[in-house]
């Protein structure tokens, strides 16, 4: 019981906003022209690339937490490996996500759940990495903006709308089609690099982060 | 536990070192840090992690005032201050606009430590349960930190790099196992100057 709470709390455990409900008119689009298909992918590098990112995570009640993210991607392989550290730089949590799961290098408590292992991982693959389908839709409105959509095959969606001027969204919904997250990507992209995201769950625990880039490189 | 020990061996080396001097010998070492009622200091931290190709780089400042008070504050990438005023820790990192307290469960381990990082720095460091302390004459001279059975699955070793300019070093590197490691390089070093006590109650 303890160790559940404990877990809930950190999901890194990052804020409890209750609300989860975003309304989305769902777009229904026919397959789109086989160029405009490389834009449902922008927002996500295409070559091996590491980062480290500034997060604030705003906890339930109001509270906060400000820790230092790493990540490194080799999206050839879908391998993510991401780090939490301390602002002294202790490590906190170092996990791989790879094709056949996820390997928990170092975990320090609070964050030593394989709950909390597999929500971070999620968190960073929503991010980083494309569905690894392709798109069921997907568009482009007038204004230039892309309409993507991805349904998995656990019958989960993901929505990605937006440009490189306007910023983009991601959107996941679960199989009764509610928003359990969203991602707003804000530019400029450095190494292909959104310099600003913000992630915000809803279900089944709701938190949200505020990413900023601090230090890019290819 | 890990990760005050981690801040511990930052913090720690940054205030040993600020009292070495070059030619003394590692008594007149000790007498000499029994002389240092305060430390002010910039430092550049450099966290090599063998996910990164390049090293992470913090800077901050340091504010110690003997026998047990003390700043540890970073400028960037993270804006965090560590405050201790005698048993009063308080950790506080900035964001949105404001300085919210930390939501860290390492208050008391931080406390533990930094008592006994303060004997350190008076020069007690035969009272050490957590490392044990190697003086080469150099040039440089250099103080070596070998922590005991445990914390040695998290730091391999302190090594103190000092500076000619008595009281001040280059710079300390912390070597952890597995190949990680972390350099911070003081400047603008001043010993006994004064500063107000304030430093130590806010951010």
């Amino acid at each position: 019981m303890i160790r559940r709470k404990g877990l809930d709390i950190c999901l890194l455990g990052f804020l409890i906003l209750s609300a989860g409900c975003v309304p989305i008119s769902k777009t229904t689009l026919s397959p789109g022209s086989p160029d405009d298909l490389p834009g449902c992918y922008a927002i996500f590098p295409g070559e091996p690339w590491e980062s480290v990112h500034r997060i604030e995570a705003t906890l339930r009640g109001g509270g906060s937490s400000s820790l230092l993210g790493v990540t490194k991607g080799e999206p050839s392989e879908r391998r993510l490996q991401s780090l939490l550290l301390t602002p002294e730089g202790f490590i906190l949590f170092d996990a791989e996500r790879r094709e056949s799961g996820i390997a928990v290098r170092k975990a320090v408590a609070p964050f030593d759940s394989s709950a909390f292992a597999r929500g971070l991982m999620e968190d960073v693959s929503l991010l980083f990495l494309p569905p690894r389908v392709k798109p069921t839709t997907w568009g482009k409105e007038m204004d230039g903006a892309m309409i993507c959509n991805w349904e998995s095959p656990d019958d989960s969606h993901t929505e990605i709308t937006g440009s490189m001027e306007s910023g983009w969204r991601i959107l996941r919904r679960n199989k009764q089609g509610e928003v359990i997250k969203e991602v707003v990507l804000n530019g400029p992209f450095v190494n292909g690099l959104a310099s600003r995201m913000e992630l915000r769950a809803f279900k089944p625990a709701s938190y949200r982060l505020r990413m900023t880039l601090v230090q890019p490189s290819p | 536990m890990k990760k005050f020990l981690f801040l511990s061996a930052l913090v720690t080396t940054g205030l040993l070192s600020a009292s070495a001097a070059l030619s003394q010998d590692w008594t007149s070492l000790k007498e000499a840090s029994r002389n240092i009622r305060s430390v002010k200091a910039e430092f550049l931290q450099k966290r090599y992690l063998q996910i990164l190709t390049k090293p992470l780089l913090s800077e901050g400042r340091l504010f110690f005032y003997a026998p047990d008070s003390l700043k540890w504050e970073y400028f960037s990438p993270l804006r965090s201050v560590m405050l201790q005023k005698g048993t009063t820790i308080q950790i506080y990192n900035f964001s949105e606009g404001v300085w919210k307290p930390e939501m860290t469960q390492a208050i008391e381990s931080r406390r533990m430590v930094l008592a006994e990082i303060s004997q350190w720095f008076q020069g007690r460091f035969d009272e050490s349960k957590a490392f044990k302390h190697d003086y080469s004459p150099g040039p440089p001279a250099r103080v070596t930190m070998v922590p005991g059975e445990g914390i040695n699955r998290f730091i391999q070793r302190i090594e103190i790099v000092l500076s000619a300019r008595p009281g001040v070093i280059d710079r300390v590197e912390i070597e952890e196992p597995g190949g990680s490691r972390t350099s911070i390089e003081f400047r603008n070093v001043e010993i006994n100057s004064s500063f107000s006590s304030e430093v130590f109650e806010k951010p």
